[in-house]
């Protein structure tokens, strides 16, 4: 179970073999072929650490030796937003535990002008508001992506408590940031970061996620 | 053949065993050897063939002295050539590391066994037999019973006797039909080495024997008594071993979720519903297969967290700040084992995780006749004692035990630590880890995904009955 070091924040439990999977991810002389792999294992705990917040009801079954067994089944529909082009390298981690996941798109880009970020382009499935949303971004560094991407959820009726947010680092200022504008989105993350530096990048960070998980 | 797991036992436990019961020998720690001995061409070889195919346990090895030839040096070999050279004394063998051979075998270990070539006169450079876990072997050779030391590993003593002309004529028979040697030759062999030497050392070891089988040709009947009396001898070792693990499974009074080797997965929403969907009547094979995937990468990350990792990795993030003393995990050091066919459920996950991981595999399947569990093959990683820190030892489900058990007592016998070894199971019955947890005092970790435990196993029979390989890989 997650520890909380704040109200809504669940932190992966910081096992050995997570933090060796972040030493890996960090340094910068890792090659894109085991950043993918093992970003992708860190990934998928945070998946199923998300999975376990949803609800479940109980459900008896037959067994093949005819008994009945006293169990639970899954409750209500999910589905996945990722705000393109890093958060689209979690999508896999999701479909590898809800086979026919739906999955919408965000893409938010800074405006030249304005050096604000701007919203391009949305695709998120019809009956939104009636489901759980995991918003998929693997970093949260100053949440300005993340708070516009919420905000369009929100804007389509989903409700913010079923919202839970993965990503695999954040910083505090992030956070802080993040909760003040949506204090009931749940953050499943994996790392706590120091903060940012001038450029705004986390420290001490693992780089550019996207560039390193698609193109470098 | 049924596989191992599948017989449960039905025994109810009658109070606590002593602490001292708690061990567990498997049967090729105490394989049963026979040793046939006789004078060259007095039909010993068939004998032993004989009993070899006709007692039906797996790893029955047959072993000739003949593979104890003492490599030749030149001025020998130049002899050897010329039919000089007196292979039938019994220094011609070396008696001492057939002892050992068969004393490494008697213990359980794994032995090796040169190869001797008669073209050239010498040993076969590199090549060796190697021969680990037999229940039962059979040493036959002109020596076989003239060392006080072998005769003292043997568990039956069998010669075969037969009349020196008789045993001249099957040689000459052999030698100048079936390997176109000439008259003159074989003569000239048998009145100088062969006969000497059976008369002075091989004919004696006839005092050792337990039992004497004539070489008539027709000696059906007496290699018949035989092989009926090693069979009651073998069936009341495996009755031994039946019972041994029985009453391995016996409980203690601490409960077996208190137990501090027993790491059952943390029943999760996610678990909960996972295991709901797993043991329902007539899910479908794409949902089984899917389902016991998901469970079984929950269960390999919780085992990942109890290995070795080290505090002394250095790295600089592309932001370019320097790390030290970061955790690292040396992945390449784990290896893991799969009982085949449960064990091999776990193949896809473990190949998730760590994409290079060394899988090895052993056969341990129940006699049909019997139910008693044998191992049938081993394929290990070499050296895999000094090559890796952890063995995740897989099945997919434990009823009984006594496959891991033996699977265990393999790694033991290679060497390979108690620290070393981790249990990693989908389903498991309480009585069945007990059964691990006693026959090694408690000294290996075992991580279960659904554990049933003795009060609930009355509701739950699907716990006792072998579905999940075969629902993983849709074949009975």
């Amino acid at each position: 179970m997650s520890t909380e070091p704040y109200k809504n924040v669940y932190l992966l439990p910081q096992t050995n073999q997570l933090l060796g999977l972040y030493s890996i991810i960090r340094d910068k002389s890792t090659a894109r072929p085991d950043f993918i792999f093992y970003s992708d294992r860190i990934i998928r705990l945070l998946v199923e650490e998300g999975l376990n917040h949803l609800p479940v009801t109980r459900k008896n079954v037959d067994t093949h030796t005819n008994e009945v067994f006293r169990g639970v089944a899954f409750k209500g529909k999910i589905c996945g937003v990722s705000i393109v082009r890093a958060g689209e390298s979690m999508e896999q981690g999701l479909r590898d535990c809800c086979r026919s996941v739906r999955i919408g798109k965000i893409l938010i880009q800074r405006d030249e002008e304005t050096a604000l970020p701007k919203l391009f382009y949305e695709k998120l499935p019809e009956d939104i508001e009636d489901r759980y949303v995991f918003l998929l971004d693997p970093m949260l560094a100053t949440g300005g992506s993340a708070i516009m991407a919420t905000d369009v959820l929100i804007k389509r009726g989903v409700k913010p408590e079923r919202i839970y947010f993965l990503n695999l680092i954040c910083s505090k200022e992030g956070i802080d940031k993040y909760h003040a504008a949506f204090p009931d989105v749940k953050i499943v993350t994996g790392a706590l970061d120091r903060g940012l530096n001038e450029q705004k990048y986390l420290v001490p960070g693992l780089g550019d996620f996207g560039d390193r998980y698609y193109c470098i | 053949m049924v596989v191992a797991e599948g017989k449960g036992d039905t025994t109810t436990s009658h109070g606590s065993p002593m602490e001292q019961q708690n061990s567990y020998r498997p049967p090729w720690t105490t394989p049963y050897i026979i040793g046939v001995g006789g004078t060259s061409g007095s039909g010993k070889t068939s004998v032993a063939s004989k009993i070899v195919s006709s007692i039906d346990v797996p790893w029955t090895v047959l072993i000739s002295l003949d593979n104890f030839y003492k490599p030749l040096d030149k001025r020998d070999r130049e002899l050897a050539f010329n039919n000089n050279y007196d292979f039938d004394e019994p220094n011609a063998i070396d008696l001492d590391l057939a002892y050992r051979c068969i004393s490494d075998l008697k213990n359980g270990k794994k032995a090796q066994l040169p190869v001797y070539s008669f073209v050239n006169h010498n040993r076969v450079p590199g090549k060796s037999i190697t021969i680990y876990g037999a229940t039962v072997i059979v040493l036959e050779g002109i020596y076989a019973l003239y060392d006080k030391r072998l005769l003292d590993l043997m568990d039956l003593k069998v010669y075969v006797d037969a009349d020196l002309d008789v045993c001249l004529a099957r040689r000459l028979s052999r030698d100048i039909v079936s390997r176109g040697r000439d008259m003159d030759g074989c003569i000239r062999q048998w009145q100088r080495f062969v006969k000497p030497n059976a008369v002075k050392y091989v004919k004696p070891t006839m005092q050792f024997a337990d039992a004497i089988i004539p070489s008539i040709n027709d000696n059906r009947v007496a290699v018949q008594l035989l092989i009926n009396h090693i069979n009651s001898k073998l069936e009341i070792k495996s009755e031994q071993h039946i019972r041994k693990l029985v009453k391995l499974g016996y409980s203690d009074s601490k409960p077996i979720r208190d137990h501090e080797k027993v790491h059952e997965l943390e029943p999760t929403n996610q678990v909960q519903a996972i295991k709901t969907m797993l043991v329902t009547k007539d899910l479908s094979r794409d949902d089984f297969i899917f389902y016991f995937d998901r469970m079984a990468m929950i269960l390999l990350s919780n085992v990942l967290n109890n290995v070795s990792y080290r505090n002394d990795y250095e790295l600089v993030t592309p932001e370019g700040i320097k790390m030290e003393n970061m955790t690292t995990i040396d992945f390449d050091k784990i290896a893991a084992i799969n009982i085949i066919r449960s064990g091999d459920c776990f193949v896809s996950s473990l190949r998730k995780t760590i994409p290079n991981i060394a899988i090895g595999k052993v056969l341990i399947q129940s006699d049909s006749h019997s139910g008693e569990p044998q191992l049938h093959c081993e394929f290990l990683p070499p050296n895999i004692a000094e090559n890796y820190t952890k063995i995740i030892l897989t099945q997919g489900q434990i009823i009984s035990g006594a496959a891991m058990i033996m699977a265990i007592q393999v790694l033991l016998d290679h060497d390979v630590t108690f620290d070393k070894i981790i249990v990693m199971v989908h389903l498991a019955t309480e009585k069945g880890i007990r059964r691990i947890l006693n026959a090694f005092q408690n000294k290996v970790d075992i991580f279960i995904g659904i554990l049933v435990d003795n009060k609930n196993l009355k509701y739950n029979k699907w716990a006792t009955t072998r579905f999940i390989d075969s629902n993983y890989f849709g074949c009975p």
